[in-house]
């Protein structure tokens, strides 16, 4: 039967559903994948991707970074204010790279390739600051 | 009847000796090589006391005869040598760790709006040709080389080098930035440990 202040028990439905699906989401795990790309001792191209998990990641925290949020918990900007604290913080983890030179005539041609596969990380905002952990994979 | 049978007792040694003399021809003209077996005759020869045989070896036959710690004949009456084989000593060692220490360079492209982006991309470019040598020093290059010759000319001649790594823990620890140029020293510390299986 429908009551006059409108479908309540739906609205419960819908509530339960959507705190059920942030909880499952675990908003505080990020994916984050790096690339760059180095011609000739040029950087031409480079790539930071940055996203949120689909599910909970499964790990060890690893390596952990500290930097200043001041009430800000968007995670994209606080990462592009300190870009190059967090590309030093991502050295220290596994990058693969991929290196050809080629010599014609003379002529060089030199391309590196550095790449962080996507890896997850966890995010703990607080009011003035946020911390970043790497999750490392359980070996198997 | 008693002369009968010492006559024919002397007969018998006689016979008995002569059969032993030519026999011996057949056994004593082995040394002597030259001499066809033909023109031999039991009269030339004596008895052999001590037969030389000189024998013309060639230098890689000489070398096959002699003992391996012996090039000339004159060495081969002193004992060997005996060549104490160092220890080879591991790369990584147990305790101590290895640094590797190189510096990739980097310039900053030319449409840049500012210093600082300069030196912000410039960086990033020697960052990666840093890691490209920390690669190439501990699991080397592939070298893979390419000559067109045509109408006894090269046409065209190309070396392609490259390599494929995966490197982590790597530090930073000077950075200079001097006429548009960066330069990135950068070290990693591999122990042994790193590689335990």
């Amino acid at each position: 039967m429908r009551s006059r202040d409108g479908d309540y028990s739906f609205t419960l439905r819908l509530c339960t559903v959507v705190l059920c699906f942030s909880l499952a989401l675990s908003a505080s795990d990020y994916l984050i994948s790096y690339r760059c790309s180095v011609q000739n001792a040029a950087l031409y191209n480079e790539h930071l991707d940055i996203a949120k998990s689909m599910k909970e990641c499964q790990g060890i925290p690893d390596q952990t970074l500290i930097l200043p949020s001041s009430h800000n918990h968007n995670f994209q900007s606080i990462i592009s204010k300190h870009a190059n604290r967090f590309r030093e913080y991502l050295q220290k983890l596994p990058f693969e790279i991929r290196s050809s030179q080629t010599t014609t005539n003379a002529h060089i041609n030199a391309v590196t390739i550095l790449t962080l596969k996507t890896q997850c990380f966890k995010v703990d905002f607080n009011d003035t600051f946020v911390t970043i952990s790497h999750l490392k994979q359980p070996e198997n | 009847m008693k002369y009968s049978f010492v006559l024919i007792s002397l007969l018998s040694i006689a016979a008995f000796g002569a059969e032993k003399n030519s026999k011996i021809p057949i056994v004593t003209t082995i040394p002597e090589v030259n001499k066809p077996l033909s023109n031999t005759k039991a009269e030339d020869v004596t008895a052999p006391s001590n037969t030389t045989i000189n024998v013309v070896y060639n230098k890689e036959q000489a070398a096959q005869a002699m003992p391996p710690h012996c090039t000339m004949p004159a060495h081969c009456a002193m004992p060997p040598k005996v060549e104490k084989e160092t220890p080879k000593k591991d790369v990584l060692s147990a305790n101590e760790p290895l640094i590797i220490s190189v510096v990739g360079q980097g310039v900053a492209p030319v449409n840049t709006t500012s210093p600082a982006q300069a030196y912000a991309l410039a960086k990033r470019a020697a960052t990666a040709d840093a890691y490209r040598l920390i690669a190439e020093k501990v699991k080397g290059v592939s070298v893979d080389g390419q000559d067109l010759i045509k109408n006894m000319m090269v046409k065209r001649s190309t070396v392609r080098t490259s390599v494929q790594a995966m490197v982590r823990n790597a530090n930073i620890v000077e950075t200079t930035f001097k006429d548009g140029l960066c330069e990135v020293e950068m070290e990693i510390t591999l122990s042994r440990s790193d590689f335990a299986q």
